[in-house]
C-alpha cells in the first residue's frame, strides 16, 4: 500500500459567517484577505507537505483551482516544485502527484507537458502525471472556455502531452483546439515513455471505460467517503475491469479520504470538529451547486438521472449544513484515535481494493500545530498498518513512479548533504 | 386572438449529410425564418400571431433537438453553423425569406445577413447580442451559471405578468419536469458554444455589409442585453430603423405582447 499526503490550499482566516454570504468558488471576495494571514496559509500549505514528507508518507499530491478560497494553487506545479527541490536536498526520497493541471481548462497544455516533465527531471523520476478534465466552474467560468467543449479539449490535450513526452522526433500538431507547426519539448520526463498516468473523476462509465482501456491508474477523488457512493463506484469499476480483462491489482485504484487523528477518539472530536466543519461549510460547502454544472458540461441523459435521483449523489450538495455527526458516520472523514482511524480505513480499503491512499489531512481552518500533530499521529500509528495490506497478494504497483524507493539522485543529495559536494556520490 | 396553430416539424439534412436539421413550421404566406434564442425553441403567441401572416420557418439549432443531443458536435465554429444555416434555406427552397431573429438568434440572423446580402429580404432583430461595449457589459456568463430563480430579472421587466410566467413554467406534469429542466440545459450548451463567455464574433466589422431593410427592436429595461446597443446596430446597419419599446425587459414578446407584435407585424407588410 501507498500513502501519500494530500494537501489543498484553503484561506484558513475565513471570517465568521463567511457561507451565508459568499461563495468559495469563482466570486469570494478579495477584501476578506489579510495580506499576512495568506501568507501564513500559502506557507503553511507548502511546510506541512514537507513536514509529511519527513515524517516518512510514500508522497505528496496537490491539486489545481482557480478564483477560489478554499483551494488557492492555480498551478500545483509550483509547489509541487518547491517540495520536490527540497525534498532532494534533505534526502527524502517521495513521489509527487500533481491531480493535477487541468486539460479541459488550459488553454496552453504544452505548458503542462513541460512542468510535468521538469519536475520529473527535478525529482529524479517520481512524478504521477494527474490529467483531470478540470471542475466546471474552473473551466467554462474561471477559464472561460465553453462547457459543452470541455471534454474534447481534455481528450485532445492528454493526446498531445502524452505524444510530446515520447514521440522519437519533432511532429506538427494539427488538432481541433491546438495547431503547433512543431513540438519538441525540452525536457522530456526522466521516466520513459510517460511517467504513471492518474486520471482523477466521480467514477462515470465513461471516464472508468476510458481509464481501463488506456491502463491509466484512477482516482476516485469525491469528497464523499467510501460509504456513500462508493460501494456503486468501486463495484463499476471493478466489474468494469473484469469485463475489459484487467487483473484485480488495487494499485490500479487510488482514493483520497479526509481522516483527523489524535490521541482518543473524544479529543479528535474536540480538536479538529471546528476546522474539519470549516472546510465543509465555508469551502466545499459553499460551491454554489450551479457552477459544477454550467450548461453543457454534463449531458441531458446525466441531468435528468441525477434530477430524478433526487439530486447529485453523496454529500456535496449537503454539505453547507452538514453537522459533525453527518460527517463522520458518513465517513466523509474518518476522525479519533489512531485506533479507529486504522480500524476504519483498513476495513474500506480492503473492501474496494485500493492500493493507493491520499490522505487528507489539513482542513479548512487547521492551524498549522495542529495540522503537524495530526501528520505525525498518522504516520507513527497509522501507516505502518496500512502499508503492509497488500503485500500478501504480490501485486506490483505499475502505477506508481519509477524513481521512488531508488536511490536515484536522492542519495546523492544526501550524500552532498553529509559530506560536501563530490560527483562520485551520484547513483 | 389567434388562431391555434399547430407547427409541423420538417427534417433536412445538411453540412454533406452529417447534420439533421429540425424546423418547426406554420402558417401561410410570405416566408419569415425565425432563429430562437438560448434556451431553444418554444412555439409561443408571438409565433402563433406571425404564422397568421406568413410562412414561420423556425429551425432548432443543432444539439437542441431532443433524442439527438450530439449533433452539436458537427458544428465546430460559428462560421459552420452560419453555413450550415445557409445551406437549410436553400435546401429549403426558400427564396429571400424574411429573417427574424431573437437575442442570440439575433445575432445569427444578422451575420448571416452581413456574410449573405441576398439571403433575405428584411431583417428583425429583437435585443440581438453579437456586439460588446465595455460600458454596457452583458451579464450572459452571470445569468447562464448563476441561480435558477435569478433568472427571470434578466429576462422580463415584469416578471410576474402572466406571459413571463407561461415562459418560465415547466410542464404541468411533474414526471415530464427532469427532462425538460436537462433539456433546456443542454440547448443553453449547444447555442453558449457560439457565445461563450462573450458573443462576440466580430460582428460589429461586418454589420455595414447588411444590405436589406432591417428593423432593431429592444426593450429599455433591458437587463440582459443593454439599450445602449440599439443604437450602435441602428448607426452600423444604414438604412435600418430603431424601435425602443418602454417598460419592456429582454423578452418583448412576453413583457410588450402587443408593441411587438405591431412593430414586427407592421415592417414585416411594409
Amino acid at each position: 500500500m501507498k500513502v501519500s499526503l494530500f494537501e489543498q490550499v484553503p484561506y484558513r482566516y475565513l471570517p465568521e459567517g463567511f457561507e451565508n454570504q459568499y461563495s468559495s468558488a469563482v466570486t469570494p471576495p478579495y477584501h476578506i484577505v489579510d495580506p499576512a494571514l495568506m501568507h501564513e496559509s500559502i506557507y503553511s500549505a507548502y511546510a506541512e507537505l514537507m513536514y509529511g514528507a519527513r515524517a516518512g508518507f510514500d508522497g505528496i499530491v496537490t491539486t489545481e483551482h482557480s478564483q477560489s478560497s478554499y483551494d488557492m494553487s492555480p498551478n500545483p506545479t509550483l509547489l509541487a516544485y518547491a517540495v520536490a527541490a527540497a525534498a532532494q536536498a534533505e534526502g527524502l526520497d517521495i513521489a509527487i502527484t500533481i491531480l493535477g493541471r487541468s486539460l479541459g481548462k488550459t488553454r496552453e497544455p504544452l505548458k503542462i507537458a513541460e512542468e510535468y516533465a521538469l519536475l520529473d527531471c527535478m525529482s529524479g523520476g517520481r512524478l504521477i502525471a494527474g490529467f483531470p478534465v478540470g471542475l466546471s466552474y474552473d473551466a467554462n467560468l474561471n477559464a472561460a472556455l465553453p462547457a459543452i467543449e470541455t471534454r474534447e479539449r481534455a481528450r485532445e490535450h492528454r493526446e498531445l502531452i502524452l505524444k510530446a513526452w515520447s514521440a522519437p522526433a519533432p511532429f506538427p500538431w494539427n488538432g481541433r483546439f491546438e495547431k503547433y507547426g512543431q513540438v519538441n519539448i525540452w525536457p522530456r520526463p526522466m521516466q520513459q515513455p510517460h511517467p504513471p498516468v492518474w486520471i482523477p473523476g466521480t467514477g462515470t462509465p465513461g471516464t472508468l471505460r476510458d481509464i481501463l482501456r488506456n491502463d491509466f491508474g484512477f482516482v476516485y477523488l469525491s469528497w464523499d467517503g467510501p460509504k456513500l457512493v462508493g460501494r456503486e463506484v468501486f463495484d463499476r469499476y471493478w466489474d468494469m475491469a473484469d469485463e475489459m480483462g484487467r487483473d484485480r491489482n488495487p494499485y490500479r485504484l487510488a482514493f483520497v479520504q479526509v481522516a483527523a487523528v489524535a490521541e482518543t477518539d473524544e479529543r479528535a472530536e474536540k480538536e479538529y470538529a471546528e476546522h474539519l466543519m470549516a472546510l465543509y461549510h465555508g469551502g466545499l460547502g459553499a460551491i454554489p451547486g450551479t457552477a459544477m454544472a454550467v450548461p453543457g458540461y454534463v449531458e441531458p441523459a446525466g441531468i435528468e438521472a441525477m434530477l430524478r435521483a433526487g439530486g447529485p449523489a453523496g454529500m456535496l450538495a449537503r454539505m453547507k449544513t452538514a453537522t459533525f455527526k453527518d460527517i463522520v458516520d458518513t465517513q466523509v472523514a474518518i476522525v479519533g484515535s489512531p485506533a479507529t482511524v486504522a480500524d476504519q480505513i483498513e476495513a474500506f480499503v480492503r473492501e474496494f481494493r485500493v492500493g493507493n491512499l491520499l490522505i487528507m489531512l489539513q482542513n479548512g481552518s487547521m492551524p498549522r500545530d495542529l495540522t503537524e500533530k495530526n501528520i505525525s499521529l498518522f504516520a507513527e500509528q497509522v501507516l505502518p498498518r496500512l502499508r503492509p495490506i497488500w503485500d500478501d497478494e504480490g501485486w506490483v504497483n505499475h502505477w506508481w513512479p519509477k524513481g521512488q524507493g531508488t536511490a536515484q539522485a536522492v542519495a546523492a543529495a544526501g550524500a552532498r548533504t553529509a559530506d560536501g559536494p563530490r560527483e562520485e556520490g551520484r547513483a | 386572438m389567434t388562431p391555434n396553430v399547430v407547427p409541423r416539424d420538417e427534417t433536412v439534412d445538411v453540412w454533406d449529410g452529417r447534420l439533421r436539421l429540425h424546423v418547426k413550421v406554420a402558417g401561410d404566406g410570405p416566408p419569415v425564418v425565425f432563429f430562437h434564442s438560448f434556451p431553444g425553441l418554444a412555439w409561443d403567441p408571438f409565433l402563433e400571431q406571425v404564422a397568421t401572416r406568413h410562412t414561420v420557418y423556425a429551425p432548432e439549432h443543432p444539439g437542441t433537438s431532443p433524442g439527438d443531443p450530439r449533433a452539436i458536435d458537427q458544428v465546430q465554429t460559428f462560421w459552420e453553423l452560419l453555413l450550415c444555416y445557409e445551406e437549410l434555406l436553400r435546401a429549403l427552397g426558400l427564396d429571400r425569406p424574411a429573417a427574424v431573429g431573437q437575442a442570440y438568434g439575433g445575432m445569427v440572423a444578422a451575420d448571416l445577413a452581413a456574410n449573405f446580402p441576398l439571403l433575405f429580404s428584411r431583417l428583425v432583430l429583437l435585443s440581438p447580442l453579437g456586439l460588446w461595449r465595455d460600458d454596457a457589459p452583458i451579464p450572459l456568463m452571470q445569468m447562464v451559471a448563476g441561480p435558477p430563480e435569478d433568472l427571470p430579472k434578466y429576462l422580463f421587466a415584469h416578471p410576474d405578468s402572466a406571459a413571463a410566467q407561461a415562459a418560465m413554467a415547466p410542464p404541468a406534469d411533474p414526471a415530464l419536469v427532469p427532462a425538460a429542466i436537462a433539456q433546456q440545459a443542454w440547448n443553453i450548451g449547444c447555442t453558449t458554444k457560439f457565445a461563450w463567455p462573450i458573443a462576440d464574433h466580430g460582428l460589429g466589422r461586418r454589420l455595414h455589409r447588411v444590405a436589406v431593410p432591417a428593423l432593431v427592436a429592444w426593450g429599455r429595461e433591458d437587463a440582459l442585453v443593454p439599450v445602449a446597443y440599439a443604437a450602435e446596430f441602428g448607426r452600423s446597419i444604414a438604412g435600418s430603423q430603431v424601435e425602443i419599446v418602454d417598460d419592456c425587459g429582454h423578452v418583448m414578446q412576453a413583457d410588450q405582447p402587443e408593441a411587438a407584435w405591431t412593430a414586427v407585424s407592421k415592417f414585416l407588410t411594409a
